[in-house]
């Protein structure tokens, strides 16, 4: 039997007081990538937010499991700190919190260990390189005044540092170039080993080509209405979500 | 990690109270007789004598404010103006009594002199008890001491400049510190001589319902530059104290002065100061302030831009928590053609304190081709405080480029919410973005005081958030 | 002749500052005035109502000030908007005599209307004007309010604007303030109820020796309210402006917003400007924004519109305009917009 690591259970999510997730079921285990698909609206964003427990939207009912233990209402930062990594479409702007202090503070919150700054250094160097930043981008507030590339890589940077047991990857913006899309499936390459796993939430399905994609599910109104492997989202690609409305 | 640093600072440090023992406290309130008195007991040259009691009668004549924070709780027949500490001034810290120098070192002030200043002042109640400086210093011809001694040892620089920049009518305070002033630091800096080494000096307040009224006279003279940081602190009582400070500064024509202050006077202390820089022909002027204490502070640091070319730049920071109203602004007067001003001040309120931003910025008729940007902001930790811009903004003249913004908010659910999916507990993540918007301040003070500054704020958010 | 003190502010500043009210000396008050009859009221369609009765407004939460408040009007108008038509409203005045007016608009729940007021001198006599105008937005009520005030430069110009929002009202306002000796107008809006929205759009253009004393209040109570002021300005010649703005959310008033931004132009270099543009703030989930700026008419703009072949007055006139011009636009009526640029280009000549 596989490692589980996430399993949510007939999950209802409202915001704004709308009912948004009517019922989400899904099972991920590690060393496997899954893929949430879904038109504007269907609650990709949601189920991303719900999972972190985001106190702007609301648990009606259901259960969200990681690694068997129960964290359907843990505070978000306790679920960052069990090995949840979220990725964000619009990362927040934080003047006068530098990229490297922020990276620094926020490994020693997850790992609760003081972080060797040299080691750190090192791998903070490595990373960057990889990605193709701009080191002088570390000493700058905390994605103040960032292209949307540079702060698409920032998060990645974020999810390579801070080394999650599962990534959730909200790329629900269909306006993401070509640079971004090479960002995040350089990042996932270089991130994804057997003992994690990932999730991608996006309608965009050039960023699954370089990507070995275990499971793609269609997200229609706030419910998962079928599940299938790779040849499933280029099926969308292709025909687009009308047929399951 | 800030919560390690949480645990070192101690409000405590600042809450030492001593005995208070003194060697004279003079009678509570103000007549001619006590003011005639402080001038014997301080030995006045006659024209000081005369000045004071001058500046009594402007005090009588002049009303209180009638705008800004209430201040009738204050009752100067129960305050004492003049309390002379068991100490003579000394210029090593082992000559200075035992009770007093342990205060000076939990402030960390002979450690701070070794490690990163040029020179340091010490007042104590109402008299310098330690005044240092380096000897290079001593040898350029700066000239670093506390105000009597310069009364007496400098009378014609003194009386050129004394109350001069800010004269006892300008308002009610400012005739009470022309009246009662005692103690202060006296600061000339030779033409072209750069002090590249901060110079400090520490106001401490210990006896209860009295007040302070230093006195501080810098003069950077053509070409020259100095950094002065200014440090005040004082144990809480139950009844009000008062301080009634003035800073009078003189930038000479090409010369650069940066005065810091950071202000954590204790809570039953009104904070009614004065200070003024006169700016010279292409000189520069920088205000650095951070204000923490007071439970009433009214404090508008003016800059007087009468040379052509002369530069200014406020950066200040006000935090006001329970029972705190914090009236602090900054104002500029533009004098001359080519002149320029930058401000960025910010404010946090919480616990029901009160900040408030009151400014002035002023472009005369013939201050052509001048540039004044300001920017204020402020944050609301919680809906019980109160946060106030009062900004004026005078512009008499076209050939001028003038912007002014401000914005109130409060901290983003959204970025709590992304910080702590980073890890950091909710009440982490506000302290960040707290200390993250209080940076543009902390990064222009000397690391220490950076250091200082943050203590502060991680102490006056501790149990305030979550 | 008297020396009368007005349009003091809702917190004081420094008295240095010399803006906490404002002191005009000489002013003459006319007592037991007549009938004011010179005024031509259209109404469109047959629902809304101007009648001519007496109104009991004049005691109001700032206003001007008690002086000019306590004087009897001569001209009472009381305005009900029962359409939902968005049908307009013209009070066109002209000034041939001092004018008192009492104006009480009651804009009943779910209905709507443009309402227009012009104040105009058609020559050159010097008269009096104080005004009163207090508007009630019912819930879910929508009015679009015009002032244009086109008095000479020798007449003195007094308004005192009163305004309640109820719950999810929206009052939209546009001044014109070209005229007057001296222009003082109070403006204070209430926010008294959730969802209620105020948006205050200025212009002022001031030559000679002409002095602008606006006061604007904006009191933000209800939750989620929203209050947008826009103040536009030119000045020429010796002309003064004192620009007043309080953006004040009160306890309660949780996610509202608050705006305020001032401009303005200065086209000679005795010109002066004088702003407080205040923001007050007692609590916590609210966004308040100010910004202002007052410089000359850019340079570089300038030698583009020169270099087509416009004379220096004429490439002003242009810049004032394109300035003024997303206000004007909010004016539906094409008529009265022509009116207004036609007299930008005259004040500016």
């Amino acid at each position: 039997m596989k490692k589980e690591l996430l399993k949510i259970e007939d999950l209802h999510v409202s915001a704004e007081n709308k009912e948004i997730l009517k019922g989400i079921n899904l099972k991920i285990n590690k060393g496997e990538i899954h893929v949430i698909m879904g038109p504007n609206g269907s609650g990709k964003t949601t189920t991303a937010n719900a999972i972190l427990n985001n106190p702007a939207y609301i648990k009606q009912s259901g259960k969200i499991m990681f690694e068997s233990e129960d964290i359907t209402n843990l505070s978000t930062d306790e679920i960052a700190r069990k090995g949840i990594f979220m990725s964000f479409q619009l990362p927040e702007e934080i003047p006068g919190v530098s990229v490297t202090n922020f990276l620094k503070y926020a490994k020693n919150k997850i790992t609760g260990e003081p972080v060797k700054i040299f080691a750190f250094k090192e791998e903070l160097k490595k990373y960057m390189e990889e990605l193709n930043m701009n080191s002088k981008n570390m000493e700058r507030s905390l994605n103040v005044g960032f292209s949307g590339g540079e702060k698409k890589k920032n998060e990645i940077l974020q999810m390579l540092v801070l080394n999650p047991k599962l990534a959730i990857l909200d790329e629900t913006d269909s306006g993401l170039d070509v640079d971004a899309i090479k960002t995040v499936s350089k990042g996932i390459q270089m991130f994804k080993n057997e003992n994690n796993a990932v999730l991608i939430i996006t309608h965009n399905t050039k960023i699954l080509n370089s990507l070995k994609v275990d499971y793609v599910h269609v997200l229609v109104d706030g419910k998962i209405i079928k599940t299938g492997s790779q040849e499933l989202a280029e099926e969308i690609e292709e025909n687009g979500y009308s047929q399951y409305k | 990690m800030s919560k390690t640093k949480v645990d070192e600072i101690n409000r405590n440090i600042y809450d030492i109270k001593n005995k208070d023992e003194y060697e004279f406290k003079i009678k509570k309130g103000l007549t001619p007789e006590i003011i005639k008195e402080i001038s014997k007991q301080k030995n006045d040259p006659e024209w000081m004598a005369e000045f004071r009691l001058k500046a009594l009668e402007v005090y009588n004549k002049l009303e209180l404010p009638t705008w800004g924070p209430d201040l009738s709780e204050l009752n100067m027949d129960e305050i004492a103006t003049y309390v002379r500490p068991k100490s003579k001034l000394n210029n090593s810290w082992e000559d200075v009594p035992e009770d007093i120098k342990n205060t000076f070192d939990k402030l960390g002030i002979p450690e701070a002199e070794k490690t990163s200043l040029a020179g340091v002042g010490a007042q104590y109640d109402s008299e310098v008890v330690y005044h240092s400086m380096k000897e290079e210093l001593i040898k350029q011809g700066v000239i670093y001491t506390d105000m009597e001694t310069a009364v007496r040892e400098y009378p014609e620089l003194v009386k050129k400049h004394f109350m001069k920049c800010v004269p006892v009518s300008d308002h009610k305070f400012v005739a009470l510190h022309g009246a009662v002033w005692s103690g202060g630091s006296f600061v000339y800096v030779p033409k072209g001589v750069k002090v590249d080494i901060p110079l400090q000096s520490y106001f401490r307040l210990n006896s209860p319902e009295s007040g302070q009224f230093e006195h501080t006279l810098i003069i950077v003279d053509e070409g020259a530059s100095l950094h002065f940081i200014e440090g005040c602190s004082a144990p809480k009582y139950n009844k009000v104290n008062l301080h009634a400070g003035c800073v009078e500064l003189y930038v000479k024509e090409n010369a650069y002065l940066r005065y810091s202050t950071i202000e954590n006077w204790s809570k039953n202390m009104l904070n009614l100061n004065t200070k003024k820089a006169i700016v010279e022909k292409n000189a520069k002027m920088e205000w650095v302030s951070g204000s923490f204490g007071s439970k009433i502070s009214m404090l508008y640091p003016m800059s007087i831009l009468n040379g052509e070319g002369a530069k200014t730049e406020f950066t200040g920071i006000s935090f006001a928590g329970k029972g705190q109203n914090l009236d602090n602004g900054f104002k500029v007067v533009h004098n001359s053609p080519n002149t320029s001003s930058v401000v960025n001040a910010k404010s946090i309120s919480k616990n029901g304190g009160k900040c408030t931003y009151r400014s002035l910025v002023r472009i005369n008729e013939n201050a052509k081709n001048s540039k004044a940007l300001v920017s204020c902001e402020s944050l609301m930790l919680d809906d019980i405080s109160i946060s106030d811009t009062i900004p004026v903004n005078d512009i008499q003249t076209d050939e001028v480029e003038f912007s002014h913004e401000a914005k109130i908010g409060k901290i983003s659910d959204k970025t709590i919410f992304y910080l702590m999916s980073r890890g950091l507990s909710e009440e982490d993540a506000k302290a960040m973005i707290v200390r993250g918007f209080a940076y543009p301040i902390s990064k222009e003070l000397p690391v220490e005081y950076a250091v200082e500054m943050n203590n502060l704020i991680n102490l006056e958010l501790e149990g305030a958030i979550g | 002749m008297e020396k009368i003190i007005l349009n003091e502010t809702p917190v004081r500043t420094a008295k240095n500052f010399n803006i906490n009210n404002i002191k005009l000396e000489n002013i003459e008050i006319p007592k037991n005035i007549k009938t004011f009859n010179n005024v031509q009221v259209k109404v469109e369609g047959t629902t809304n109502i101007v009648e001519e009765a007496e109104t009991n407004i004049n005691t109001l939460t700032y206003g001007v000030g008690n002086k000019l408040q306590n004087i009897e009007p001569n001209k009472s108008l009381k305005i009900t908007i029962k359409s939902k038509k968005n049908q307009e409203i013209l009070i066109d005045f002209n000034l041939d005599k001092d004018l008192i007016d009492n104006i009480e608009i009651n804009v009943e729940e779910g209905t709507n209307a443009i309402l227009i007021i012009k104040y105009k001198s058609e020559n050159d006599i010097k008269t009096f004007h104080s005004g009163i105008i207090k508007t009630i937005l019912q819930k879910n009520s929508k009015i679009n309010l015009v002032i244009v005030n086109l008095i000479n430069i020798k007449s003195n110009n007094f308004l005192s604007i009163e305004n309640e929002l109820k719950a999810n009202s929206i009052l939209k306002y546009t001044i014109i303030d070209f005229g007057g000796k001296n222009s003082i107008t109070n403006y204070y809006s209430n926010l008294q109820e959730q969802e209620a929205e105020n948006e205050l759009n200025t212009i002022y253009l001031g030559k000679d020796n002409q002095l602008f004393d606006l006061n604007y209040i904006g009191e933000l109570r209800g939750e989620k309210s929203n209050m947008n002021i826009e103040v536009q300005g030119a000045l020429k010649d010796n002309a003064k402006k004192h620009f007043k703005g309080t953006i004040d959310f009160k306890k309660g008033c949780k996610k509202s917003k608050g705006n305020e931004d001032e401009f303005c132009m200065l086209l000679s270099d005795t010109a002066k400007s004088l702003a407080l543009p205040m923001l007050l703030c007692s609590e916590e989930d609210v966004e308040g924004n100010h910004s202002s700026a007052t410089g000359k008419a850019g340079e570089k703009e300038l030698f583009y519109i020169m270099s087509r072949g416009f004379d220096k007055k004429e490439a002003m006139k242009l810049l004032v305009r394109a300035k003024f011009n997303k206000i004007i636009e909010n004016i539906q009526n094409e008529e009265l917009k022509n009116e207004i640029l036609e007299e930008i280009d005259k004040r500016l000549d």
